[in-house]
């Protein structure tokens, strides 16, 4: 379903801010694939998905979505296949619209608009139903402003505003990092279960060993713009945290990480 | 009622471009500031059709589309070349400015008898008042327009241009191109306000380049007062919030018009309320999210009642103050009987001088303010929406008459104002504006006095003093209607001084003034010759400093800068103007209709000399200049002029018995006429009569402008002067066609029997008898073949519509025969088209050229003189004098010689004659005037005997 090949990407080149973040990914995710992606602060790991869901234009390097050549396309005219749930609840919902609005804007994703009055009774009764999904009790509040809602809730409808148009490839940026655990906890049911229910194929970052290997049926690790472990699911089930920890132990023998990254990581994976 | 119901009106249409700038700062958050001139192209494109005969309505449409167009540029430099959105607007306003005044064609496009949608309204009145009918029409297109507007929103598009405004990122997550839906909301805000600026352009009845300014201001107060009084996230409300926030903001400044208040605290009033209105939207808004539950939402609700309260209150109060105070100061409320309202546009020079000259005229002719009339003085500080409110104010009150001052105003108070008279003053010409078709047949209502500044007399000036190869710079705002009219005139003035080339910068504020004035010095200009301008005339220290440091003399038109180093300046006394205008007033007052009251010229033309600046230029400025001045700038003092009016001889109400007064009415200021005033003057003054019947005489001239001629023949006899003294043939036509009754000689006039004025020589109009000096053409025939004896073509330039210059035309045409000659013809309808005529008779190889008494040619003679001695054919006239212009033969009349005979029975007259008794004087004298030094230089020997009978007529130069 995603097929990407040696991405590459410089921004600020040649300058003192000169950042690298993507130093040649290839990477091919099945259709179905459910891929949790972990790796240090500037690993790389946000930018790829940034990079397939067309936030910027990658230096060299092709990616192919669903066999469809995306590499040169934009943001907006990717998003008819490729949904996204940012890290910022703030981030995915227009603030001073309605619940019912924002569910519309996303139902009309991969849709040609026309100039009718598209959010009729029939497409508030189905946004009410979709909503019930959520156990969050909005169900009855489809006219009150996202701007009036917590943040859980508020990451919670841009899951579901995500798999509303059944995209082919979901892209999940560390999206419960800015929840209290709870709430976390809650969005990760949640997201299990739209998954699973329409076998999307995903991307997720996560900062969370926990999710990593709970979640999905595939881990990559990555490294200073690149994928240094491919983890499948039969070996993740017998991986533990700690494995994971001792992977990056590993590369700490041969070099690839510093001190001072492996003690990130331990901080904040263990 | 009309203030209000006016006000709502305003707002009513001003209330599209709120909806603009909600869709652009609200839906948007795209500061776009496109709008002050997308609201402008709407404005012109809409008037350019209507004045063509295109359907309102689909004006409207235009006006929508071209304005759109603006916006989609605004946004494809802020998309595509990724320019801030503020700057991007900025860019395209400016741009703008040029698009508009090329759209219009010039700054000012008058929309009076055309078809508006608002005359399409008015045609389907059952018989309400029509402001009120009006307003009716439009509380329904604002109700559709609100009705669609929320329901737009609600669609797909509308949703998702919300969504692309409030989260754009979101919106490209989910597939929304952000770019196009910005460049859609961008065309939809500007259309909006092309929309609104056709409406207003309709509903003012006039488009004009700078009705623009401000709109941004006012689109957002109205959508910030809308969302203090209605705060609800409902679309509906929201948009209805902007609406109502269009007719509040107009109805605020109706009421702060209504109690009195200054029109100048305005703007601060209204960036005052803008501001209180934020600071309490947000403090209610940091109190909702302080407060949850039912409770706390009552007491948000109540603390915004209050808020509410308070505001309404601190404005009112606020406004009942400034109001108090203007009244303590303003005229007293007892006793009045006339209220006279009076709206000036801005405030400079010439409009200040009008109206005082207004004022201090009304109170002359004895209308005491405060006693017993009421007089308000309004300023709309150069806003047209003020503008258009004080003159609702002055509706409302009942005024008994409205005084306008200045061209805009005039222009929407002739459409604002249909029941009561309106005064007009400081118009240059009030038919472009649609006040009238001509003097007399012009909109019942209205009458006023007006005058264009006499650039082809100030070219003449100027040329006679500097005449050489020059470059002459000016300066010009293309956005002022009356400068381009007034550049129209120089253009037109100057192509008959083809040895004056013109260099010209054009600048659209007084901050880009300085720059031009360089820019001419580099440009190589020698002489600056300002135009009425009043950009020019705002920053006119920046254009002397330029020409101090460059030592280049400037020379004005309409403005008098003398003190200031200025060579010179001929223009209108605006005072005067303001006083005409006092007088008009007072005769409406007295019972004349408007209607039958024509439109008056200025008369009180000022011309003013700095012999010290012309010193330091080494221009020599000739005694006859000086005797016509008003004023002089002398050793650094300001002294009157020898023309100056004085104050004695002003016109007011005739004191019978006091005193007798001559009024003296002359066509233009040419040579020959001067002479003859000359002439009539000694005469009366040896006489004795001056003193004996204590008289003054008062000298008008009409400029060369029958307008202007009749003006002051009319206001002769109004003012019941005892006799009256006309010379050049306009002058008798004119006043022989108004005045029956005052004892009238004529002078100057060739064939007062062509006329039909007299019949023979005793046989005349009663109350008329002059002096026919006829033109010796026979004489001169003769003489050119004395002079040339194998010349066969003589060449002539002539304006048809003088009746003098026809009649010596066609005694030409026959006498030629006689001598063998051939007569070579060409017309003209004024003094500029004489050089390609004088070129067009030249290319078919004339030996002499001729002109005799023709005004408008006569005007142009040193122009003529020059070409034909470049040419080296001889230059024949019918006045001795003229060889001192660069005449090479003239014989004729000595003009001062016919003004002492005209004197001499006007001395009969005021003796006690009876004009009807007196016949016709026939006057042919035969004085020959030879230039020598010119006919050697082109080769013509004149006869011995010739140049004798010129001695002995009188010595040569």
């Amino acid at each position: 379903m995603i097929t990407i090949r040696d991405l590459r990407k410089t921004f600020n080149a040649g300058t003192a801010n000169e950042v690298r973040p993507l130093r040649g990914v290839n990477l091919e995710v099945k259709e179905g694939d459910f891929v949790t992606i972990i790796g240090t602060n500037g690993s790389g790991k946000s930018s790829l998905l940034n990079a397939v869901a067309g936030k910027f234009l990658p230096d060299s390097g092709s990616i192919l979505i669903g066999g469809e050549d995306v590499t040169r396309k934009w943001d907006w005219q990717r998003a008819r296949h490729i949904a996204r749930v940012f890290q910022n609840p703030f981030t995915g919902t227009a603030p001073d619209m309605t619940i019912a609005e924002n569910l519309h804007i996303a139902w009309l994703r991969g849709r040609t608009h026309y100039p009718r009055l598209g959010l009729n009774a029939g497409r508030r009764s189905a946004y009410r139903e979709q909503v019930r999904q959520l156990e969050m009790q909005l169900e009855d509040r489809l006219d009150n402003v996202i701007g009036t809602l917590s943040g859980g809730q508020r990451q919670a409808l841009t899951l579901l505003m995500a798999v509303l148009s059944q995209p082919k490839v979901l892209l999940l940026d560390e999206h419960t990092a800015a929840l209290d655990p709870k709430t976390a906890a809650q969005v990760i049911k949640l997201t299990r279960r739209f998954v699973e229910k329409d076998r999307l194929t995903t991307l997720m970052v996560t900062h969370s060993m926990q999710q990593a290997l709970e979640l999905g049926n595939r881990t990559i690790m990555m490294n200073a713009g690149q994928i240094i472990e491919d983890i499948p699911l039969e070996e993740k089930r017998h991986h533990t945290v700690e494995d994971l920890l001792d992977k990056f132990a590993e590369l700490r023998k041969t070099e690839q990480l510093t001190e001072e990254m492996l003690e990130s990581l331990r901080r904040e994976y263990a | 009622m009309e203030l209000w119901v006016g006000a709502i009106c305003l707002g009513l249409v001003y209330a599209f471009t709120g909806i603009g700038i909600f869709i652009t700062f609200r839906v948007h958050n795209f500061p776009d500031i496109t709008v002050d001139g997308s609201f402008t192209l709407g404005a012109a494109v809409g008037a350019v059709l209507i004045a063509s005969g295109a359907n309102p309505f689909v004006s409207i449409l235009a006006a929508f589309v071209a304005a759109a167009l603006a916006g989609v540029v605004t946004a494809a430099i802020h998309t595509k070349l990724n320019v801030n959105g503020l700057l991007a607007g900025i860019l395209v306003m400016t741009g703008l400015y040029s698009v508009n005044l090329h759209v219009m064609a010039r700054s000012n496009i008058p929309l009076l008898d055309k078809t508006t949608c608002f005359t399409y309204l008015q045609s389907v009145n059952p018989g309400m008042h029509p402001e009120v009918w009006t307003c009716c029409g439009l509380v329904l297109l604002n109700v559709l327009f609100w009705l669609l507007m929320t329901l737009f929103l609600k669609t797909d598009y509308g949703i998702t241009m919300r969504a692309v405004g409030n989260n754009p990122d979101m919106a490209a997550a989910n597939g929304v191109h952000v770019n196009a839906y910005k460049t859609f909301g961008l065309a939809l805000a500007n259309g909006f306000a092309g929309v609104s600026g056709c409406l207003v352009a309709q509903y003012q009845g006039f488009a004009d380049i700078g009705m623009g300014i401000g709109t941004v201001l006012m689109g957002l107060a109205a959508v910030i007062i809308g969302e203090s009084v209605i705060s609800s996230p409902s679309v509906a409300a929201q948009v209805f919030g902007v609406l109502l926030g269009s007719v509040i903001f107009r109805l605020m400044i109706a009421f702060a018009l209504s109690i009195g208040m200054n029109p100048i605290d305005l703007k601060l009033l209204t960036a005052f309320f803008v501001l209180l209105t934020l600071v309490i939207s947000a403090g209610v808004a940091r109190g909702k999210g302080e407060k949850g539950g039912v409770l706390g939402a009552l007491g948000t609700v109540l603390k915004l009642r209050r808020f509410r309260y308070v505001t309404a209150g601190a404005v009112l109060a606020i406004l009942a103050f400034l109001g108090y105070r203007h009244y303590t100061k303003g005229p007293l409320r007892t006793g009045q009987e006339y209220r006279i309202g009076v709206v000036q546009y801005t405030s400079h020079e010439v409009l200040d001088s009008a109206r005082d000259g207004f004022v201090a005229e009304l109170k002359r002719l004895g209308y005491q303010p405060g006693q017993n009339c009421k007089l308000q003085l309004e300023n709309a500080n150069g806003d047209m929406p003020t503008v258009s409110s004080i003159i609702d104010k002055f509706n409302t009150e009942k005024l008994d008459i409205v005084v306008t001052i200045s061209t805009p105003c005039t222009q929407a108070a002739i459409n604002k104002i249909t029941d009561r008279p309106i005064v007009f003053t400081t118009v240059a010409n009030p038919f472009v504006i649609g006040a009238g078709k001509t003097e007399t047949d012009h909109l019942p209502n209205v009458t006023g006095a007006y005058g264009e500044a006499r650039m082809d007399k100030i070219v003449n000036i100027v040329h006679t003093l500097i005449p050489r190869k020059l470059k002459v710079g000016t300066i010009w705002n293309p956005a002022l209607a009356n400068s381009v009219v007034h550049l129209g005139n120089l253009k037109k003035a100057l192509a008959s001084c083809p040895d004056y080339t013109l260099v010209e910068t054009t600048v659209t504020s007084t901050s880009e003034v300085y720059e031009a004035a360089n820019a001419l010095n580099n440009k190589g200009a020698e002489l600056f010759l300002l135009i009425s301008d009043n950009t020019v005339f705002s920053a006119f220290d920046s254009v002397m400093k330029v020409a101090r440091r460059n030592n280049i003399p400037v020379f004005l038109s309409n403005l008098d800068r003398l003190q200031d180093g200025t060579l010179g300046c001929l223009g209108f006394d605006f005072s005067g103007a303001g006083a005409q205008g006092a007088q008009l007033v007072d005769r409406i007052l007295k019972g004349e209709k408007p209607s039958g009251i024509p439109f008056e010229h200025y008369r009180d033309e000022t011309f003013g000399l700095n012999l010290d600046a012309a010193k330091n230029f080494g221009i020599t400025i000739p005694d006859e200049f000086i005797k016509q001045a008003t004023f002089l700038h002398k050793d650094g003092k300001r002294v009157p002029g020898p023309a100056a009016r004085k104050a004695a001889e002003g016109p007011g109400p005739a004191v019978p018995g006091a005193h007798k007064r001559i009024a003296l009415l002359v066509f233009n200021d040419n040579i020959i006429l001067r002479q003859t005033i000359g002439g009539v003057m000694e005469e009366l003054e040896k006489s004795g009569v001056l003193r004996k019947y204590n008289m003054t005489v008062d000298t008008k001239s009409a400029q060369g402008e029958f307008a202007m001629a009749q003006s002051i023949a009319q206001d002769f006899v109004r003012q019941q002067y005892d006799y009256i003294i006309t010379i050049s043939t306009p002058a008798l036509q004119v006043t022989a066609q108004v005045n029956k009754k005052i004892p009238h000689v004529f002078g100057a006039v060739t064939d007062p029997y062509r006329m039909g004025v007299a019949k023979t020589s005793a046989e005349h109009q009663p109350n008329l008898t002059g002096v026919a000096s006829f033109q010796p053409i026979a004489a001169t025939v003769a003489l050119m073949r004395k002079v040339l004896p194998n010349a066969k073509r003589i060449g002539i330039v002539w304006n048809p519509a003088e009746a003098c210059s026809e009649a010596c035309t066609y005694k030409t045409r026959e006498v030629v025969k006689d001598y063998g000659f051939e007569l070579i013809e060409a017309t003209v309808s004024g003094t500029g088209e004489v050089p390609d005529a004088l070129r067009s008779v030249l290319g078919r190889k004339v030996d002499i050229f001729f002109t005799s008494g023709d005004n408008t040619v006569n005007l142009a003679r040193p122009t003529i003189a020059q070409i034909l001695r470049e040419k080296k054919i001889p230059y024949f006239t019918n006045a001795p004098n003229d060889v001192l212009q660069g005449s090479c033969v003239s014989i004729g009349a000595d003009y001062v010689e016919v003004g002492r005979e005209t004197g001499r029975m006007a001395v009969r007259v005021i003796n006690g004659e009876d004009p009807r008794t007196i016949p016709i004087k026939d006057y042919v004298p035969k004085k020959i005037a030879v230039n020598l030094p010119l006919a050697r230089e082109i080769g013509i020997t004149i006869p011995e005997d010739v140049v004798k009978q010129a001695e002995s007529s009188e010595k040569q130069p």
